[in-house]
């Protein structure tokens, strides 16, 4: 309750190398997708990881990226400290700039 | 399938998911059922009042189903036996659960709605129930606008709006640096000014004799002449009188300086995007803020009128 009550610092986007940094040191635990509240249908890490960097974005993971609601949920769970949601971020700024491919 | 930027990301994106399909009909079920049992009980009886038996149902039934829809979503959020995906339809039955809980509490009233204990603990369901409506309209919106501004923020490379622009400015004052440099050079063609004309008399042959660019040399060290030397400028030369006048083009800011005033116009909407990015995430997060402590007041309105029901049922039950 206490630790709700002590605001943490909003976190801004990410931009295109900084995600890629991430990307690379993701260690594909899960533990993000687990703790994730707006994935309604199974998808894999290494997809994921793989279709936020570049290429086509397939239906499932623009689903996925249109119902994330940048709650940070994924955030705290991530074992070496990597921003989720800033990764998500930037799929949503692909979705909208670019056409994706299903 | 190549799509188009609207079908990309749409604000009304809806996705039926199985989770929101199965919490959308349990709702509506539960209501249907809900509401008819009441009006079978309240065509049968003559007691229709909230200290009805169906009454006691409703306050039961609602209260376990908000009970329900606070702590189940609570607790399986932190637990770790959970697979991917599963959390979403935890949350689709924290919304389905809500709903309904406020719905059986409703229809517990029985168009009572006398400014007592109840009817405040009514109007803190109804408050807690909206915001987490609000909430989920906040939360298709905000993102959306949040990844606009985040568009804006951005090249389309991805790199960093205001770090490109800033190296552009670097360009454009390096650019000006050199341009000076050559500006300041002795020899006029150099600088890329148009050449002097040639002076006639005396003037002119001094100039001819200077020509090598040295200081003739005298005899005598203390010998200084008021001449003007051929390093010295003559400000009064057609090619260096540039001061404009007041409506010349060249009397407006930044004429110097070709480009720049875009650029920094450029710098202030990427800034403007990223206070927009900070203020539409903070709405996201403090809406949700709000939504724990409408939930926290409910309970503590509805512990308040559980008591004050008590308070007068207890001594009923007694005699």
């Amino acid at each position: 309750m206490l630790k709700m009550l002590k605001p943490k610092p909003v976190l801004l986007h990410k931009n295109g190398p900084q995600v890629r940094q991430e990307i690379q040191a993701c260690i594909g635990c899960n533990e993000c997708l687990l703790a994730c509240p707006a994935l309604s249908e199974p998808i894999t890490i290494n997809t994921l990881n793989r279709e936020i960097v570049g290429g086509t974005i397939s239906a499932p993971i623009a689903r996925f990226a249109q119902a994330c609601y940048q709650c940070g949920a994924c955030v705290d769970p991530c074992p070496v400290g990597l921003h989720r949601d800033a990764m998500m971020m930037w799929l949503k700024v692909r979705l909208l700039s670019s056409g994706w491919e299903e | 399938m190549e799509q188009t930027d609207a079908q990309n990301y749409s604000l009304f994106f809806m996705s039926a998911s199985k989770p929101t399909v199965k919490t959308t009909v349990v709702t509506l079920l539960g209501m249907a059922i809900a509401l008819a049992l009441n009006l079978v009980y309240a065509h049968f009886s003559t007691d229709n009042s909230p200290d009805s038996v169906a009454g006691y149902v409703d306050a039961t039934v609602g209260s376990i189903l908000l009970l329900l829809a606070a702590m189940k979503y609570s607790i399986y959020r932190r637990s770790r036996n959970r697979g991917v995906g599963d959390l979403n339809g935890g949350l689709n039955w924290h919304i389905s659960f809500g709903i309904l809980g406020l719905f059986i509490l409703f229809l517990h009233t029985f168009g009572n709605f006398n400014p007592r204990t109840g009817t405040y603990a009514l109007y803190g369901m109804i408050a807690l129930v909206i915001s987490g409506v609000i909430g989920k309209i906040i939360d298709r919106v905000m993102p959306r606008m949040v990844a606009q501004q985040v568009q804006k923020a951005l090249t389309a490379q991805g790199e960093d709006k205001i770090a490109s622009i800033t190296q552009k400015l670097q360009d454009i004052a390096v650019y000006n640096s050199q341009e000076l440099r050559g500006f300041q050079a002795r020899d006029s063609s150099m600088a890329g000014l148009p050449p002097t004309k040639p002076k006639t008399g005396k003037g002119a042959a001094k100039e001819q004799t200077g020509k090598s660019l040295v200081i003739p040399s005298s005899w005598d060290l203390a010998y200084f002449s008021l001449d003007e030397t051929p390093q010295e400028m003559n400000q009064q030369a057609a090619q260096y009188r540039f001061v404009p006048d007041r409506k010349s083009e060249l009397a407006r800011p930044m004429t110097y300086l070709p480009g720049t005033q875009e650029h920094l116009e450029a710098i202030e909407q990427v800034q403007q995007a990223l206070q927009l990015e900070q203020t539409y995430r903070h709405i996201i997060r403090y809406w949700r803020v709000l939504h724990i402590f409408l939930a926290f007041t409910t309970i503590g309105l509805t512990l308040w009128h559980l008591e004050y029901a008590l308070q007068l049922l207890i001594p009923l039950y007694i005699h």
